[in-house]
């Protein structure tokens, strides 16, 4: 017990929660892994919980500044058997705590030794267990690349952290690493994943290579890099890497260390425009270069990303809701993925209203004062930046009062559900 | 004719019921679940009885008529627990009966939006307690977890667990409706069953310990520095917290 809870501690600071972008049916044995993803908990940082996320052993031969496990700290060392691991991961899954496992590692020995542990862990899952589950590997910096292809073999998604944006700032905190040991092995995924996939055209029967791609992680804060040089980053991984996700991870001191900011808060408000940004990178058709300059090299704390780029591009707006495309669409601050898709589909059905919107999903406190709903403009006030800036702002929600409905309990029994339903 | 209608409580009831008044779209006011014995009490509702057969039919014409997208809807409709779910699906029925399939795309019409609120309710329930379910294995290898969630959403995640622990005899016990899935792990089948709970299930001492494992690992896994209660609370609502195993004592 006390291993897991150490093991547990010193994993926990890898951000990445996601089980998604995988599907494994179950063919015998036990688990299936659900597109989707799916979430089973949250803890008391409201950070939700899907993958049993743990460390092989916090024993580490590195000493990066910002890692609770580096070799100079003191703190107990542990370890846990590739068995263990594997009964363990299966006796939550079958409870349903978890959707899978997270494995990661502090580096023992050499890169080598540690990657063919981890490789051994899942093995035993896959092949003893039958398991299908979703596992995410972490692949240990330096790897050899015969062990960094069995792992995406054997895994739904593997990863490497890049954790600095910088070759100077990894250097200046984790000495042991260098960027091209990182680098190294995210190249081949990527190149792997592709090829993977071109050879799953030819021929169903090829094994998949990480069927959920990979992903990587940023401190955010420990180092002095703007948001742009990070947005920039993340936007290469994207496009060139192909990577499925950047985490960014607000950088939380749990050493004392001379070469690290002493900051008496995580700056969590920063992480999460980042967060903001990345999606808008993904999803909605933006550009680094558009969100950040070199005049304003950071995100605006007061603002999420696409209303600052609004502000900035006021001449676009306000935009018929009725004619506007989607990729237009999408640039409306408060207009996501979600309801732009349904104003697509709502709209050939008739012309929309204001009123219309906001029962589509459509953030009216933002969107109002940057569209019209066949010809009439929503906002109280006009287009102006400054005094729109001021509305925009985010403040903390004011509690207004609301109308209480009463539900009243009406029991529907029925025995022909399962008929009806056609579920049996 | 307009007015206040109600049926025996049953699905096949419902289908009688928005057969007869489908037919001539009749406008009604409200349409209730009432026990057959009591109907005299309710002098002011018309009672349309079940007909099986009538019930069939209408189902049968329903789905080859209707698109997916709306089967989908009023399928997690008719699972929901909400007092008025019957009129919302009747109007939405009256609306389809004129427009035919445009009613898929007709998001924001009085008619669609409320059905389709409600059926993004019942459906986001469902996939939540995809996570929310918390077995425990009892002496002699059955896996029981018990729910309480606000709609019946029992079928819509049966399928699921069907799948994910096809080899584990399982039982998933919604303890507010007072049914559960049962699964068979040999004749790999699940069937939807009235259930009560007489006694506490007694655990093996393995389950003890796994739940010892499960508690611990899951209070360390939070970081002091980034506490947030609030946003716990709303992923995690304090009516569901009694049968999650990570928030029990």
């Amino acid at each position: 017990m006390d291993r897991l809870k150490i093991l547990a501690d010193g994993a926990k600071y890898d951000v990445s929660c996601s089980s998604s972008g995988s599907s494994r049916s179950n063919s015998g044995g036990v688990g299936s892994a659900a597109s989707c993803g799916i979430c089973h908990s949250w803890t008391s940082d409201g950070r939700c919980v899907s993958l049993l996320k743990i460390l092989m052993t916090n024993r580490c031969i590195y000493d990066c500044a910002y890692c609770v496990n580096r070799r100079s700290n003191d703190v107990q060392r542990v370890a846990l058997s590739p068995a263990e691991v594997a009964e363990l991961t299966i006796g939550f899954y079958r409870r349903n705590y978890i959707e899978g496992l997270f494995l990661s590692t502090g580096v023992v020995r050499s890169a080598d030794y540690t990657m063919e542990l981890l490789i051994q862990a899942v093995r035993t899952l896959r092949e003893q267990y039958r398991f299908n589950g979703y596992i995410h590997l972490k692949l240990v910096p330096g790897a050899d690349p015969l062990l960094v292809q069995q792992a995406g073999l054997w895994a739904d998604r593997v990863s490497v952290n890049l954790e600095l944006p910088t070759r100077e700032s990894l250097q200046l905190l984790a000495p042991d690493k260098s960027r091209d040991s990182v680098v190294g092995p995210m190249r081949q995924v990527s190149s792997l994943i592709t090829a993977n996939r071109a050879e799953r055209k030819q021929s169903r029967k090829v094994a998949r290579f990480a069927p959920a791609g990979q992903s990587t992680q940023l401190i955010v804060g420990a180092t002095g890099e703007s948001d742009r040089q990070i947005v920039t980053l993340s936007e290469q991984l994207y496009q060139r890497l192909e990577l499925k996700r950047v985490y960014y991870s607000a950088f939380i001191p749990t050493v004392a260390d001379t070469r690290l900011p002493a900051r008496p808060e995580a700056p969590l408000r920063r992480e999460h425009r980042l967060y903001q940004a990345d999606w808008l990178l993904r999803y909605y058709g933006f550009a680094a270069h558009e969100l950040l300059d070199e005049a304003s090299p950071n995100l605006d704390s007061e603002l999420d990303p696409k209303t600052g780029w609004a502000l900035r591009h006021l001449e676009l707006f306000p935009l018929e809701i009725n004619r506007a495309g989607y990729e237009e669409l999408l640039r409306v601050p408060g207009i996501g993925v979600r309801s732009a898709q349904r104003i697509i589909r709502a709209r050939r059905q008739g012309h929309l209203g204001t009123d219309d919107l906001a029962s589509l999903g459509v953030v009216m406190k933002r969107a109002r004062y940057f569209v019209t709903a066949r010809g009439r403009y929503a906002g109280d006030a006009g287009l102006d930046s400054n005094g729109l800036r001021s509305r925009l702002l985010d403040r903390p929600l004011q509690k207004r009062p609301v109308q209480l409905s009463l539900a009243l309990e009406q029991p529907v029994r029925d025995e022909t559900a399962s008929l009806i339903t056609g579920e049996l | 004719m307009s007015g206040c209608y109600c049926y025996d409580g049953t699905l096949a009831g419902l289908l009688s019921l928005y057969a007869r008044l489908l037919a001539e779209r009749v406008v009604v006011e409200r349409i209730s679940a009432t026990p057959p014995d009591q109907q005299s009490l309710f002098s002011s509702e018309i009672y349309i009885a079940t007909d099986q057969a009538v019930a069939e039919a209408f189902w049968q014409r329903l789905t080859r008529r209707l698109s997916s997208h709306s089967l989908k809807l009023l399928r997690h409709c008719l699972l929901a627990d909400h007092p008025q779910q019957e009129l919302l699906i009747y109007t939405y029925l009256l609306l389809e009966a004129e427009q035919g399939k445009r009613v898929d795309g007709m998001l924001a019409h009085p008619a669609v939006a409320p059905v389709w609120k409600l059926s993004q309710q019942v459906g986001r329930e469902a996939h939540r307690y995809l996570g929310f379910v918390r077995f425990q294995q009892l002496q002699g290898g059955l896996y029981y977890a018990a729910i309480a969630p606000d709609h019946r959403i029992l079928l819509l995640i049966g399928a699921h667990f069907a799948e994910r622990f096809s080899d584990q005899q399982w039982v998933i016990h919604d303890q507010r409706h007072n049914e559960g899935i049962l699964y068979d792990a040999e004749k790999k089948e699940w069937l939807l069953l009235p259930m009560e709970l007489h006694a506490q299930p007694e655990i093996t001492p393995q389950e003890i310990q796994f739940q010892q494992l499960w508690r611990s690992y899951f209070t360390t896994l939070a970081i002091p520095e980034r506490r947030n209660l609030k946003l716990q609370q709303g992923k995690v609502p304090l009516k569901v917290r009694g049968y999650l195993t990570e928030f029990m004592a």
